[in-house]
């Protein structure tokens, strides 16, 4: 118990200690969060009001990016898998930093669904027993339980591993075999399950389709390791952490397959809808070419796609991938290109038309982009932390050892 | 007297009568409908009674023009009809049917159901017409007149209560993507010219 | 839970009970620093109870009492105006059921209007439970319809109309969709808001097939002189900012037997409502003996919400 005590006292000291530029960057994510935070008490008091959303396109940029950062956090399987069922040495190096992202990243999401909502104070009522739980019934209800269920995941793993590592012991292989091979079913079943939420309803044709839960696992696993890799190298130029090549080798490498995979996917749905333009094909419709007048997101997805497709090129030729500014180019560009294209272009075309046919436009206002913007800092907010605690252990600066931690000069 | 029904509208609706039950000859009802009374409109005739008038004039039984105060154009049956078809011609405070039955004014839609009969039974079991007050208990149906004029029994066109509103803040795009009309008509516009 | 003071029409402020005045004037005597009551302008006990409230259908007798009393004071608040709020249960053996003879509908919108005024819906807001639909003649795709139709008189040439509200599905998505349990089917077959348990999630807007669910992105705003004071737990009652609400065959009236509001303001009696159970009803007479149809019955939703046409 007093190892415990120890354990997170010395974790939380490790994150309060860095360079300048270590501080300059805590600040500004401090900055950017306090002001969301205005920007989200502007909303409490007026309501969503303050936002772009309406009866006709119900859910928004908040959703959007929900939707994305399910996505990112799923990914992390993608270190886990090859680090804890292939034993690579390389991956398991950085394995705790994937599973610091995902953390990150289901607490975004979370985030983002509960700023959603138009009576946060009223959360209790989810919880069962004390509440009500529409489960089994309701996808959100299912999303509820794996998201938190995976955030507990991914933050008991690494807990553990650097809990022992801590106290110089070795983590009991079966017990976090078991925990590791739940959370990677587990990850699969965030996003699907976040697919689910989508495709469940019969009301919306756009994402009433089987394809949508594989087309979200497919650019969640090029989204995802494209977010790793330039973590990784951020974390390689900033601190004396062992990044190895080959990890960024592999991980360009899935990416290259599921960045195909779901370029495909979406020709796959281009063609269904185009080819028969029923009523189904409305909303791909308004996506990619405007239905009359309303045409907003269209630059939006070709910008999408032709990053995508720029991003597939570099990352399926050999000697372009190779290099790492072009890779980390491709990288950009993909994510970029999946946040907009399964984001905004998968949620808001979803409500367009209506369905009583209604073309009725969004826009997201100042509002809900500051509150975007200052959770994708929370969450860089929280991944630093976390990372920065991780690096130290895994490096060996923090020991328990009499109750003091060897003061680390990990940062170089 | 065909300025006395005019347009009493709904609103002035009274106490329930029952149908006059003596008026079965020919026409007996629908005994499955759920029971219903008529809400009066007699009351609401602003030349009522008719025989104020019409006991000092001799019944002419000649299609002819009318002159003042039954001036007005007969809007129905297309030219097939006139006063008497459904105006009893010996007491004009009376409807008549086709079979001859003698009908009080409340009790109007015998008349009408003489020529509607489709109507009448849709209007008997409640597909057609209105109901007064309430879904349940007593059922109190509106007359065919009180929404029909029956010398002009189409409804008048009129102007429809506002658009709906959209949210708070936000504008209603313009333009909005009001589909244009069948592909086959495009199609006729671009081959040769139509009027 | 800030109860929303100046975004109620503006009209309320002049028109406080004199139980309030009476207790402000005990608060500026006690010559407490209270410019402003705390918890907006309620009692720190009715705050507490707001926030505690539980779900309508797991409360006592006398919780539901004390919700409705909760309910009375915050609307004295909101708008100084006092309401009866009824929790009338379904009366047994009904099942209501609703058809429109769009052959009849002119598209006078005279159904919205008195719908706005009885169920107490924001008057600047967007809310409105009912959209009538201009439409093409020879086709049905929703698509065609003008919403926002507004010319000198209708009918138009060329057009009918299609009203569409909330069909009361017998297989609702919206109330699969709800985590919270927030919205269920009552057994005559309205499906209802607890308006006090909604978390303002909106999936089951998502989930509404009919766009028969609506928000209140602010605090809905009515002129006090125009609230409807006889309201329902489940229907009327005054809402709050951030939840959800749509149609409920004006609980209010229906359970009590009179007709909904669109019906009695319906001038061509395009409007036929009754007890789907009663094999004598208007409602089953029109669908036994009329050509009816549904909307998206292919979602398998099973709407208790049917048109017809004359012929």
């Amino acid at each position: 118990m007093g190892a415990l005590i120890a354990f997170v006292f010395d974790g939380l000291r490790a994150m309060c200690r860095g360079p300048r530029l270590y501080w300059w960057w805590l600040g500004l994510l401090l900055f950017l969060i306090a002001l969301g935070a205005w920007s989200y008490l502007t909303q409490l008091q007026e309501g969503l009001v303050v936002t772009g959303m309406s009866d006709q396109v119900s859910w928004g940029l908040y959703i959007a990016n929900f939707a994305f950062l399910v996505g990112i956090a799923a990914a992390a399987v993608l270190l886990v898998i090859p680090a804890y069922i292939f034993h690579r040495e390389d991956v398991k190096d950085v394995v705790l930093v994937g599973e610091g992202m995902a953390v990150a990243a289901v607490v975004m999401a979370i985030t983002f669904v509960v700023i959603d909502l138009g009576r946060p104070e009223r959360l209790w009522h989810m919880i069962p027993y004390l509440g009500e739980f529409n489960w089994p019934m309701s996808l959100l209800a299912w999303d509820v339980i794996v998201l938190s269920g995976y955030l507990l995941l991914n933050l008991a793993i690494p807990f553990y591993v650097l809990f022992h590592r801590y106290r110089g012991r070795e983590p009991h292989f079966g017990l976090y075999f078991t925990m590791v091979v739940i959370a990677m079913f587990w990850a699969i079943s965030i996003h699907t399950v976040t697919a689910f939420l989508f495709s469940a309803n019969a009301s919306r044709p756009f994402w009433h389709t089987a394809l949508l839960g594989p087309r979200f696992i497919a650019s969640a696993f090029a989204s995802g390791p494209a977010l790793i890799i330039i973590i990784l190298q951020i974390v390689r130029a900033v601190t004396s952490y062992p990044v190895k090549q080959t990890v960024i080798d592999l991980l360009a490498l899935i990416m290259a397959v599921a960045l195909q995979i779901n370029l495909f996917f979406v020709g796959v749905e281009l063609f269904t809808d185009f080819y028969n333009e029923g009523a189904h094909a409305a909303s791909i419709h308004y996506l990619f070419l405007g239905l009359g007048e309303s045409h907003s997101l269209r630059p939006w997805i070709w910008t999408a796609l032709g990053m995508n497709i720029i991003a597939v090129i570099i990352l399926s030729v050999h000697p372009l991938r190779k290099q790492i500014r072009l890779l980390n180019l491709a990288c950009v560009l993909a994510f970029i290109g999946i946040w907009i294209e399964k984001g905004m272009g998968l949620v808001i075309p979803g409500f367009v038309p209506t369905p009583l046919g209604e073309v009725f436009e969004y826009q997201p206002t100042l509002i809900e982009i500051t509150v975007s913007i200052a959770i994708w800092a929370f969450g860089a907010l929280v991944f630093t932390l976390l990372a920065k605690a991780v690096i130290a252990i895994e490096m060996g600066h923090l020991r328990h050892s009499s109750g003091t931690a060897v003061p680390g000069e990990m940062i170089s | 007297m065909l300025l006395a029904f005019g347009c009493a509208g709904l609103a002035g609706a009274q106490e329930p009568v029952a149908p006059a039950a003596e008026t079965t000859v020919g026409f007996a009802g629908y005994p499955d409908a759920p029971a219903l009374s008529v809400v009066p409109r007699q009351d609401e005739m602003r030349f009522f009674p008719c025989e104020q008038c019409h006991k000092f004039l001799e019944t002419e039984s000649q299609v002819r023009e009318l002159s003042s105060p039954h001036t007005n154009e007969l809007d129905h049956g297309e030219g097939r009809l006139w006063c008497l078809n459904c105006h009893e011609g010996e007491d004009r405070d009376y409807l008549v049917t086709l079979l001859g039955e003698r009908i009080e004014y409340n009790d109007s839609h015998l008349v009408c159901g003489g020529c509607h009969a489709n109507r009448h039974r849709d209007w008997y079991f409640g597909a057609h017409g209105k109901r007064a007050d309430n879904w349940q208990g007593e059922r109190r149906v509106y007359n065919c007149a009180h929404c029909h004029d029956p010398h002009e029994p189409a409804l008048e066109p009129r102007a429809p209560e506002p658009m709906p509103p959209v949210r708070k803040g936000l504008a209603r795009p313009e333009g909005g993507a009001h589909a244009p009309g069948f592909p086959w008509e495009t199609q006729t516009d671009s081959t040769e010219e139509q009027p | 839970m800030s109860a929303g003071k100046k975004a109620t029409g503006g009209n309320d402020v002049k028109s406080r009970s004199a139980r309030r005045a009476f207790l402000k004037g005990i608060a500026m005597a006690g010559a407490a620093a209270a410019a402003t009551p705390a918890w907006g302008g309620r009692t720190f006990q009715d705050a507490m109870g707001d926030f505690f409230q539980k779900h309508y259908l797991r409360m006592s007798p006398d919780e539901v009492q004390a919700a409705i009393e909760r309910i009375q004071r915050r609307a004295q608040d909101r708008f100084g105006v006092d309401i009866n709020v009824k929790n009338t249960p379904a009366q047994a053996g009904v099942v209501f059921g609703y058809a429109i003879n769009i052959s009849k509908c002119k598209g006078y919108r005279d159904c919205v209007s008195a719908c706005v005024k009885e169920n107490n819906l924001g008057r600047d807001s967007q809310v409105q439970y009912i959209r009538v639909l201009e439409m093409d003649q020879g086709t049905m795709n929703l698509e065609n319809g003008d919403h926002y139709y507004a010319p000198e008189t209708v009918p138009q040439e060329g057009k009918f109309y299609l009203p569409v509200q909330c069909m009361q599905c017998d297989d609702p998505p919206c109330v699969k969709a709800c985590p919270v349990n927030a919205t269920w089917m009552e057994p005559d077959g309205i499906v209802v808001v607890d308006y006090d348990w909604c978390i303002g999630c909106r999936y089951c807007m998502t989930a509404c097939p009919y766009w028969a669910r609506h928000f209140n992105w602010s605090e809905p705003e009515i002129p006090a002189e125009e609230i409807n004071l006889d309201t329902h737990y489940l229907g009327n009652r005054p809402r709050p900012k951030g939840v959800v609400e749509k149609c409920h065959f004006c609980v209010q009236r229906t359970r009590e037997g009179r007709q909904p509001a669109c019906m009695e303001a319906c001038p061509t009696g395009a409007r036929v409502f009754g007890n789907l159970l009663d094999p004598d009803s208007e409602i089953r007479y029109v669908l036994e003996n009329k050509t009816v149809f549904r909307l998206k019955e292919d979602l398998g939703t099973e709407p208790k919400f049917w048109y017809y046409t004359d012929g």
